[in-house]
């Protein structure tokens, strides 16, 4: 049985995919998993769960974001010196998203 | 057993006081260094990926405690050469528990050996975090988290073999191969043991460690289906039809051990080398 493996670095960050193990059981895989995925990294947490419980939608069935251009979504009508430092990251990372999918 | 004064440094110690010191040392130090080595047999040879690096890590953890072990003995001049690569294998105190080959791709072997081993270094360990010896009981609390890992792989695999009728037969094959030389590990190196109680080297006795790790061990085993003898004690001694014909701690070993310490120096010998490289820096400088 294969057990998909989270890793959390520090106390509140987000539980990051590092891989998997066999194991067969829940108890196996949290102890397997502490040295395959932790013996050598900085962690807080460990997070198993089996891979049949994962579930999926990937690109070739959903269009992520939708298809059009929705650039009124931004917050940048609003302008407004000094901007927030807020609206200023949420601004660069929904421009950074954009790109990164191919529209701007 | 009454709180006893705290040993001087190293440097400081009588005659008697370093004995016992250097004696309860080694009986650490050697089991650690050859069960890590026994261990490494399985590389490569673990059921699967996982059990292969865990045993490893496992492995690792007890030369890594051996290496703290035989550091406090360096303190009494001795080098990594005295103390390994060029000693007389005679002297060297591990049980025999911890020399004998494992029985060919039998990984009920290796989780039987750990798990009596684990059980017995966590009394152990107890026993010495009131050392009364500073150098000694300052790394104990290291040592014990790591332990607490292997107790847990030990038993988790133990009761998952015993789940199925096969690994539980071979789980008992190996119980009624290895138990007689686990109680080895109780056993005194001569009559230092009982001057290492009385300077409170240790907070229990070898006897008083050995009654409670009986017990411990025939409830798991006999709760999982797996059947094992207390053995007769008289006068605080195992009688000797319950012990192997090599107890180990007395330096009289199996001719395993002779064959295995060739194999572990036999690079040292073959590359002529009078000292040993150092990776790391000293524990006292972590």
């Amino acid at each position: 049985m294969i057990w998909e493996v989270f890793r959390q670095e520090q106390s509140g960050e987000y539980h990051t995919h590092c891989g998997n193990v066999h194991a067969p059981d829940r108890d196996m895989a949290l102890m397997f998993a502490q040295i395959q995925h932790a013996r050598r990294k900085p962690t807080h947490s460990l997070w198993v769960a089996p891979a049949e419980e994962i579930s999926e939608v990937d690109e070739s069935e959903a269009s992520f974001g939708g298809t059009t251009n929705k650039a009124y979504r931004w917050a940048t009508s609003y302008n407004i010196e000094p901007v927030a430092e807020e609206v200023a990251d949420s601004e660069n990372e929904q421009a950074e998203a954009e790109r990164a999918r191919g529209e701007n | 057993m009454a709180a006893t004064a705290d040993l001087s440094a190293p440097d400081e110690l009588s005659e008697r006081e370093r004995e016992a010191v250097e004696a309860l040392l080694y009986r650490l130090a050697d089991d650690e260094f050859v069960i890590a080595d026994r261990y490494t047999d399985w590389q490569v040879h673990a059921p699967t990926i996982e059990s292969d690096i865990a045993i490893a890590n496992i492995a690792q953890d007890e030369l890594g405690h051996a290496r703290l072990w035989y550091d406090l003995l360096e303190d009494f001049g001795y080098t990594e050469p005295d103390l390994i690569w060029e000693r007389d294998p005679d002297t060297f105190r591990h049980s025999t528990l911890c020399e004998l080959p494992f029985a060919e791709g039998d990984w009920a072997d290796v989780i039987v050996r750990s798990y009596l081993y684990d059980e017995a270094e966590h009394l152990r360990l107890g026993a010495l975090e009131g050392s009364s010896y500073p150098r000694l009981r300052d790394r104990i609390g290291k040592v014990t988290s790591e332990e607490d890992y292997h107790r847990e792989h030990a038993a988790n695999w133990l009761r998952r073999l015993a789940g199925g009728d096969e690994g539980r037969e071979r789980a008992q094959d190996a119980v009624d191969r290895l138990f007689p030389y686990a109680l080895a590990l109780f056993e005194p190196v001569n009559e230092v043991e009982d001057e290492i109680d009385d300077l409170g080297l240790r907070t229990r006795t070898l006897e008083d460690m050995r009654a409670e790790w009986i017990e411990t061990v025939f409830d798991t085993l006999t709760s999982i289906g797996i059947d094992v003898e207390r053995p007769q004690v008289e006068d605080g001694c195992v009688a000797d039809e319950d012990l192997p014909a090599h107890v180990g701690r007395d330096g009289n070993h199996t001719d395993h051990w002779s064959t295995h310490f060739d194999e572990i120096t036999n690079t040292y010998r073959e590359l002529e080398r009078h000292d040993a490289t150092r990776l790391m820096e000293d524990p006292d400088d972590e």
